[in-house]
């Protein structure tokens, strides 16, 4: 049962956005995550729910398994949108609140930009969930190590990087089996662990951790072994099985993400120049 | 030719004592021995008489204190070429879970050459030919979690093939598998050995031992016997002083014998031994 969440979130499909190449995926995903903030008005919002909504029916991802992400995180956001709203001013001085008591006033701009603010945390978390649910963790691994690989001009050890991040990925399963296997060893020597206080249903978790961390050095003893005996001597003249190339798939969604997001720069830059056409500013 | 030569090696480990003294814990002490290209040798001894040491010395995982190790005409100690020599000696493990180091079985496989700086086509090459060898390439692409305890096994082999190497040491890689699945990896091992393949099999279970060209056995870190199957289970005062056992086909055998019956368990390897013992009682 717990082995499931080893594979994260990833959603196993074949479809466009599958077979796009992790480095081109992540780096796209960046650029909306970044794009979303120069979003100002709710129309151009409803470009960027169009343009999402289309990605996530390419990807044949059913958008319950997208949208689940979300439900997990609901409460915060909508705790960062409620207090926008209470700390949020008029747009101008002249802004008359809608709803005051004590020190306590509303004006429709903060509810508006507490909207929008919702409304960008939302895109967030989906557009990130599409890159997870359509990427394996492995492919992800190496897409970082590829992007970062530049980095080893200031001597950030990438290859490392990369390694304990797979090597993560290859041990939760195992780590997860053997809690579960502890977490029953400990339930049969009569260890409670479902009734009693914070304090105390923490302190049943000692006898579980305990031999988890100890059991992660042997364990972490006879994989060095393992690595050693395979000829492991670090990132020198190692060489990769993996290749990563790019496919007509690549050039066609970058090229269609990176001119949407180019329009959305553009209105935000000439924002306030064409007076009469409020509706794509606010 | 010999592949493998022990000349009086020892290793003792640090004993870290209650009372807060550093003290010794032999390892293995005055090991001489040595091992023909393509033979099967078996490596048996109870828990803690130092086969595992023994093994981690061969590939300079443990460096021996005195004596010396060679390998392929390598030595252990010598630091430059430490890495040619693992080159030429793969090895498994007991747990096959904590020797994968990627979640998908291909690159699993593929971490040996890569670390070789081998390129990348020859790479997939290596991997598959791995993967046939031990008959798991259709597993390429999976994960290993959802695999076996034999099939992950496989796939350990598998990963220590694709270095290509001249000598497979296997310490207790069948220990934690079923009857089934420690077939599965002796089939292999046996085929690799048909094959030219110096195999040292480190085991708990004297079945296996049956069809090994040679035995060595161990105690408290000495090499007390080194002989054929046949040899050292004829000989019951060295088994009952280490505390081994023979297989039960051979004390079928020798009960046999002893009651007259025409077996001899000395003369015939093991599968004719099986054979025999069933001819006689049929008789
Ligand atoms: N890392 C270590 N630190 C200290 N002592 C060790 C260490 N590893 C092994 N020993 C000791 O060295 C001796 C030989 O151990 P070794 O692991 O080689 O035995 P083995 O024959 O492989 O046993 P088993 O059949 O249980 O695998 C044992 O007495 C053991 O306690
Ligand atoms: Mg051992």
């Amino acid at each position: 049962m717990l082995r499931d969440v080893t594979f994260g979130q990833y959603y196993p499909g074949n479809s466009f956005v599958h077979r796009m190449d992790a480095r081109i995926k992540l780096v796209l995903t960046l650029l909306f995550m970044v794009g979303i903030f120069f979003v100002q008005s709710f129309a151009v919002f409803g470009f960027v729910t169009v343009f999402l909504l289309a990605v996530i029916f390419i990807s044949q991802v059913p958008l319950r398994s997208v949208l689940r992400s979300v439900k997990g995180i609901v409460v915060l956001l909508v705790l960062t949108a409620v207090l926008n709203v209470f700390f949020a001013k008029g747009a101008t001085p002249a802004e008359q609140p809608l709803w005051s008591w004590w020190k306590i006033e509303i004006y429709a701009n903060g509810l508006k930009q507490a909207a929008k603010i919702f409304l960008r945390l939302v895109y967030l978390v989906i557009g990130s969930s599409v890159l997870t649910l359509t990427t394996t963790p492995v492919d992800l691994t190496h897409a970082v190590e590829s992007l970062l690989k530049p980095l080893r001009v200031i001597k950030f050890p990438v290859h490392e990087f990369a390694l304990i991040m797979s090597l993560t990925l290859s041990f939760i399963p195992s780590l997860i089996e053997e809690t579960d296997r502890i977490i029953r060893a400990q339930k049969a020597r009569g260890a409670d662990f479902d009734t009693g206080g914070l304090i105390k249903r923490a302190k049943a978790f000692v006898p579980i951790l305990i031999p988890l961390l100890v059991g992660g050095f042997r364990r972490a003893e006879e994989l060095a072994n393992a690595m050693n005996s395979r000829c492991y001597e670090g990132a020198t003249k190692r060489t990769c099985m993996r290749v990563m190339k790019l496919g007509w798939r690549d050039y066609v969604a970058a090229f269609v993400t990176v001119a949407f997001f180019a329009g959305i720069f553009v209105l935000y830059a000439m924002r306030g120049s064409w007076g009469g056409v409020t509706w794509l500013y606010f | 030719m010999e592949i493998i030569s022990l000349d009086n090696v020892s290793y003792s480990y640090k004993a870290y004592n209650d009372d807060g003294t550093v003290g010794e814990c032999i390892g293995v002490e005055g090991v001489t021995l040595s091992v023909e290209e393509g033979a099967f040798v078996a490596l048996v001894g109870h828990n803690g008489c130092g086969k595992s040491t023994l093994a981690k010395l061969l590939n300079g995982l443990l460096l021996p204190k005195s004596g010396t190790v060679r390998v392929c005409g390598l030595t252990t100690t010598d630091r430059d070429t430490l890495f040619e020599l693992r080159k030429n000696v793969g090895m498994v493990f007991q747990n096959p879970d904590n020797q994968m180091v990627a979640s998908i079985v291909e690159e699993d496989v593929a971490f040996g050459p890569e670390n070789l700086g081998v390129p990348q086509p020859e790479i997939v090459q290596r991997v598959y030919e791995a993967l046939s060898q031990v008959g798991m390439e259709q597993f390429a692409k999976s994960s290993p979690h959802r695999l076996s305890g034999g099939q992950k096994q496989r796939i350990a082999i598998a990963g220590a093939l694709a270095i290509r190497p001249k000598v497979l040491v296997l310490d207790e890689s069948t220990a934690m598998l079923d009857p089934l699945g420690r077939k599965e990896v002796l089939d292999v091992a046996h085929k690799l050995n048909a094959q030219g393949m110096t195999v040292v099999l480190i085991t708990h279970f004297m079945e296996e031992v049956l069809d090994c060209s040679s035995v060595l056995v161990m105690n408290n870190g000495h090499l007390v016997a080194q002989g054929t199957p046949n040899e050292i289970f004829a000989n019951r005062r060295l088994l009952d002083e280490v505390g081994l056992r023979a297989p039960r086909t051979v004390e079928l055998a020798d009960k046999l014998h002893s009651a007259g019956f025409n077996v001899d368990a000395l003369e015939r390897s093991a599968h004719i031994l099986g054979g025999d013992v069933c001819q006689e009682l049929t008789k």
